[in-house]
């Protein structure tokens, strides 16, 4: 059985297989004002930051804006971002939540906040279709196997951005409670979703 | 907090943003000063990052990426527009002669000594305008062989999508044998849709040799899934076909003669388990 690698993605037939542009060339484009390279970052991770974005919000026209300002600062500030530094798929999703929750909690981010967030080290790779569904798999089924309570309060945290005290206040629970159900959610986390 | 933060989950605590108070600054000024805590937190950050994968998937809105575009050309635009569309001077001044044509006869070599200068001006912004023009043909051709490629690289995405969709899809991670050619490659099998995807690199083989990938029943003798020969170490990616309904227990990729074989013959250079 032979593959048809004409069916993959835009084969080149030098490189044989498909050659998938990575997140640092992209941005290498992006900086020098090359759109179809900002539009194959949006194919890569629009998806993914509007339906986070959509999960925090719940407002499509909201999740939109945000998504489109998003792209539209990578767009003017590429040349500023060092992929090695840190990860881009990292780097917009935790944008994505800090500016959804202001927006939801009706603030804006502290300027400078956003330029703190360059270094984050995403421990796997998103760059390819497979390796997202991949991950959204796992991730799916580590919060599945939580307690429903460990799982309801670390929503309340991520999705609605709640610290330790405001989960307190709003589901009534003991603060120290609601500081255990977390804790024992994230060690859960990091230890099933290690690579 | 004077030190290190005593507990290693304060990190993805600060990150998921529910400290408060002291523990909240006592972080933040911690890791100001301290770069191994400023790493930790990065990586911390990257790992709460991914509960974003949770969030039911819902779809982008139709005609989204086209609005960003748009209003990407839309400052392109304004940042260009005065260099390439701004009227030439000369015609302003065109305009301003237009009236008094009728008084050309009377005003002689004036006349012409204005016309001739505003002639030449035009032809030179006719010139340079037509260049223009095609020079903006060519990028919107190339323009629109990339949307094609995008395209097609957005079909291959949902291709995978459909792949990956199941109850029992196989995720197996294939490592390298010892002493063999580096690579790294991940398969996702989905034995119900007889579809698998490939996902990887691995170095280039000899001139003579093809890399084969293989798929070991529980039952029966290995399949081959396809016959690939990279040329450089980038990530790949593809999809082939299998029969419905073949129960895998281990993945292989051989080195075998170019063209490959109906059945393993060379050494394993990439393995993994499926179950």
């Amino acid at each position: 059985m032979r593959i048809s690698y004409g069916a993959a993605l835009g084969v080149s037939s030098k490189a044989g297989p498909a050659a998938i542009s990575s997140d640092a060339a992209l941005v290498n484009r992006v900086a020098e004002r090359d759109e179809l390279a900002l539009a194959a970052l949006y194919d890569r991770y629009a998806g993914m930051l509007f339906s986070v974005l959509h999960r925090i919000l719940r407002d499509t026209q909201a999740a939109e804006e945000i998504l489109q300002d998003i792209f539209f600062q990578l767009w003017r500030t590429a040349k500023e971002f060092d992929p090695k530094r840190g990860s881009l798929p990292g780097w917009l999703t935790v944008i994505a939540r800090n500016r959804a929750i202001s927006r939801l909690r009706r603030h804006r981010p502290e300027q400078g906040d956003e330029l703190e967030e360059c270094n984050i080290a995403m421990p796997c790779t998103l760059e390819t279709a497979a390796a997202q569904q991949q991950l959204i798999g796992r991730v799916k089924a580590v919060l599945m196997e939580l307690p429903a309570e460990q799982r309801a309060t670390l929503e309340l945290a991520y999705f609605e951005g709640l610290t330790h005290s405001e989960i307190a206040q709003r589901t009534g629970d003991p603060l120290g409670t609601v500081k255990t159900r977390i804790r024992s959610a994230v060690e859960a986390l990091k230890s099933r979703l290690r690579t | 907090m004077s030190g290190h933060p005593t507990r290693q989950e304060d990190f993805e605590l600060y990150a998921l943003g529910v400290l408060e108070g002291e523990e909240r600054a006592a972080l933040e000024s911690h890791a100001a000063s301290c770069a191994e805590c400023t790493e930790r937190l990065g990586e911390a950050q990257g790992r709460i990052a991914l509960l974003a994968l949770g969030a039911p998937r819902v779809d982008v809105p139709a005609g989204a990426k086209e609005r960003l575009l748009q209003r990407v050309r839309g400052e392109g635009a304004a940042a260009a527009a005065p260099a390439v569309f701004a009227p030439p001077p000369r015609a302003t001044t065109w305009a301003k002669e237009d009236a008094p044509r009728a008084r050309a006869g009377i005003l002689g070599g004036w006349w012409n000594a204005v016309l001739v200068p505003v002639t030449l001006g035009l032809l030179i912004v006719c010139v340079l305008l037509w260049r223009q023009n095609d020079i903006v043909e060519k990028v919107i051709d190339e323009q629109r062989k990339e949307v094609a490629h995008l395209q097609k690289q957005l079909e291959y995405q949902r291709r995978v999508a459909d792949v990956m969709e199941g109850p029992n899809v196989l995720n197996v991670a294939l490592r390298p044998m010892p002493g063999m050619p580096k690579g790294d490659a991940t398969v996702h099998y989905n034995a119900g849709k007889g579809k698998l995807v490939y996902d990887g690199w691995i170095e280039p083989a000899p001139s003579d040799k093809s890399y084969q990938l293989w798929v070991v029943p529980k039952d029966g003798s290995p399949i081959s899934v396809g016959v690939f020969n990279p040329v450089t170490e980038d990530r790949a990616s593809w999809i082939a076909s299998l029969p419905e309904g073949v129960q895998a227990k281990a993945f292989a990729i051989t080195l075998e003669p170019a063209g490959g074989e109906d059945q393993p013959t060379g050494p394993q250079i990439l393995v993994g388990n499926g179950s």
